[in-house]
């Protein structure tokens, strides 16, 4: 790739998001340092992957007691064991049998499960709907009330408003998931009866009921994770307001005091917030598991439980895969948005 | 002890000899007396206070109520005294938690200073290895590795620790690479101190004290984690008492007996509080705000 030249070219920051739509400008945003950022980090997902099945495909060696064991029962007599392993291919050397995987997989084969027989990789996308609405809705609650809270927070910090939500905000931090789960199930489904302590309605048999078997669920996730980034905003909201410039000479100029906080402060802000959001996403889809167990949600965490358990690895390996193609996504997605928040990533200049 | 003499030293106020040390520092005091309570009643407690075994009670005591005589917070299904088993769940998750942490802290924490400190190809390997562990969701294959070892106190630990390195490992070569630029580590070159003096004599010392802040709050976080694994059946394995099979079991019959539950996610809770308050004072502390 060659220098960005066009760099000393850039428009002012602000008419940017016009500048990119115009498509005689295509060719030049595809050589822009944004999308080279992104180019890279693309290639550099690769091996990250590659590295990730590697390490699962040979920690699943280690397990003891295979699969054809496991199938069978413990009654099975030693020839019928060898006789399925031959079918299941699990007598070939651990490489070979990880070359094959690796080579279907490239096409989007997953490979067969080895307890149910059916193809994982539709299993798995269905079951993925599931984790996806319940994380999806998950990150909505909490950034929706995370952001005006951390905001308020930080407009008067020190204050009733500010010292309460941080109170709020380390208890929730030291709850766990699963306590939390428990909790809302004894409260709103014991205690109350408002909503089912378990199971779970698919979307196509109405949103409302839908959305009623999802809200504790949603909850038990969500908490955490408003309550970690109340935190980490309000924290770099005060630290922008206290130590930068740009601040000062903004209120100097004669600006609000909520404008300063809006337009200036939480727009640097923001930045840190996407990245933790990016680097959460990847940690959440596995920590859906529990929650996913608690309340019987057919979703992929309880899936690669259940694998773990029946030692169906084919199956653990493609919910292993998946959640890492997630992770490594999502770090995709924040650098993505850097480009688009921040004319300077996007043209180059450092 | 030497974050706590530097942090006196650094808040005294002007003309201070009002009060005690711990009186000016509440906010560290407070959750480190909790946390020195919590680990006081786990390994102590059981060997001083009058409380039956946690596990080979009989079936003829099971649901016995809080208060009642011999046990004060009442019996489990299999008739064990709930609060011997809430101290003793405690004693495994502490001694887990600070395993693994330590673990975490000597190896993460090595490699991140190699790494800082010799830059170059070392540098590229080790971020590039670790960037694969922190790729993965760790629960994940923890369940993995938990499941393929088999559940042990033992392998909790070895799984947990594992995961717990990439963390360790960034903190450490970031605050290496912080201290590559002071006069000190220059003029230890100068003097022409071999490399791995220079890494245990003027490296290590240095950044202790941030490892041992984010030990902290890595031990909340490994607490929770081992409740999760233990809660799942593949973490501490029962009779043995965890506060995550606690947990699990008395959900079986959380509507019936819901104290069952609550008394262990307490447990939980609060000292998870104390760790994650400890740490978080402590590195805004560190960080100078």
């Amino acid at each position: 790739m060659t220098a960005p030249t066009k760099g000393a070219l850039a428009p002012p920051p602000g008419t940017g998001p016009d500048a990119e739509r115009a498509p005689g400008r295509l060719a030049e945003l595809l050589a822009s340092p944004g999308v080279r950022l992104v180019g890279k980090r693309v290639l550099l997902a690769v091996p990250i992957l590659l590295g990730v099945s590697v390490l699962t495909f040979w920690v699943l060696n280690l397990i003891p007691g295979n699969a054809a064991q496991q199938l069978l029962g413990p009654e099975a007599t030693p020839e019928q064991v060898r006789a399925l392993e031959q079918q299941l291919g699990l007598d070939q050397p651990g490489y070979a049998r990880y070359l094959g995987w690796l080579g279907a997989a490239v096409t989007g084969d997953l490979g067969t499960s080895l307890v149910s027989g059916q193809p994982v990789t539709g299993q798995i996308s269905e079951r993925l709907a599931v984790s996806g609405e319940l994380v999806g809705l998950a990150f909505l609650v909490s950034l929706g009330l995370a952001v005006p809270v951390a905001l308020l927070a930080a407009y008067r910090p020190g204050r009733m408003f500010d010292r309460v939500s941080m109170l709020v905000s380390i208890t929730g931090l030291s709850v766990a998931n699963y306590v939390l789960a428990l909790l809302l199930v004894l409260l709103f489904a014991v205690e109350l009866a408002l909503f089912p302590a378990i199971g779970f309605v698919p979307v196509a048999e109405g949103l409302g009921a839908n959305l009623h078997s999802m809200a504790l669920p949603v909850a038990a996730i969500a908490f955490p994770l408003f309550c970690f980034y109340t935190r980490f905003l309000r924290g770099d909201l005060v630290d922008q307001l206290h130590g930068e410039d740009y601040i000062t000479t903004a209120r100097a100029k004669g600006i609000g005091p909520w404008q300063v906080l809006l337009r200036h402060a939480f727009r640097n802000s923001s930045f840190g917030l996407i990245t933790v959001v990016g680097l959460n996403l990847g940690t959440l889809i596995g920590g859906t598991v529990i929650v996913e167990q608690i309340f019987a949600l057919p979703g992929i965490g309880q899936l690669m439980l259940q694998a773990v358990n029946t030692r169906d690895f084919v199956v653990v390996q493609a919910c292993v895969l998946v959640f890492a193609i997630v992770a490594v996504l999502a770090n995709l997605l924040a650098d993505l948005l850097y480009a688009v928040l921040d004319p300077r990533i996007r043209y180059g200049g450092r | 002890m030497v974050i706590d003499s530097a942090v006196a030293v650094e808040t005294r106020p002007v003309g201070g000899r009002a009060g005690a040390w711990w009186l000016r520092n509440l906010e560290v005091a407070v959750p480190a007396g909790v946390v020195a309570l919590v680990v006081l009643a786990c390994f102590v407690g059981p060997l001083v206070l009058p409380i039956p075994p946690p596990v080979g009670g009989s079936v003829l005591e099971s649901y016995l109520e809080a208060g009642s005589p011999g046990h004060l917070l009442g019996t489990d299904p299999n008739g064990n005294d709930i609060l011997s088993r809430v101290l003793h769940g405690g004693r495994a998750s502490l001694t887990v938690a600070v395993a693994v942490n330590l673990l975490g802290l000597v190896v993460g924490g090595t490699l991140g200073a190699l790494s800082g400190h010799l830059g170059g190809i070392t540098d590229t390997v080790i971020m590039r290895l670790l960037d694969v562990l922190i790729a993965f969701p760790s629960l994940v294959l923890t369940l993995a590795v938990a499941q393929s070892l088999g559940a042990s106190q033992t392998n909790t630990v070895l799984a947990l620790a594992f995961f717990s390195i990439p963390a360790f490992a960034r903190i450490s070569r970031a605050a290496t690479l912080r201290l590559r630029e002071l006069p000190f580590m220059a003029a230890a070159q100068l003097c022409g101190t071999p490399g791995w003096r220079v890494l245990t004599r003027h490296v290590a010392p240095n950044i202790a004290p941030q490892l041992i802040t984010f030990g902290m709050l890595g031990m909340g976080i490994t607490i929770v984690i081992e409740g999760a694994l233990s809660f799942l059946g593949l973490g501490i394995p029962l009779p043995a008492p965890s506060w995550g099979n606690m947990i699990s079991q008395g959900q079986q019959s959380l509507s019936a007996t819901p104290m069952l539950v609550v008394w262990p996610c307490l447990a939980l809770f609060v000292t998870v509080l104390a760790f994650n308050l400890l740490g978080e004072t402590l590195r805004a502390r560190w960080s100078g705000r």
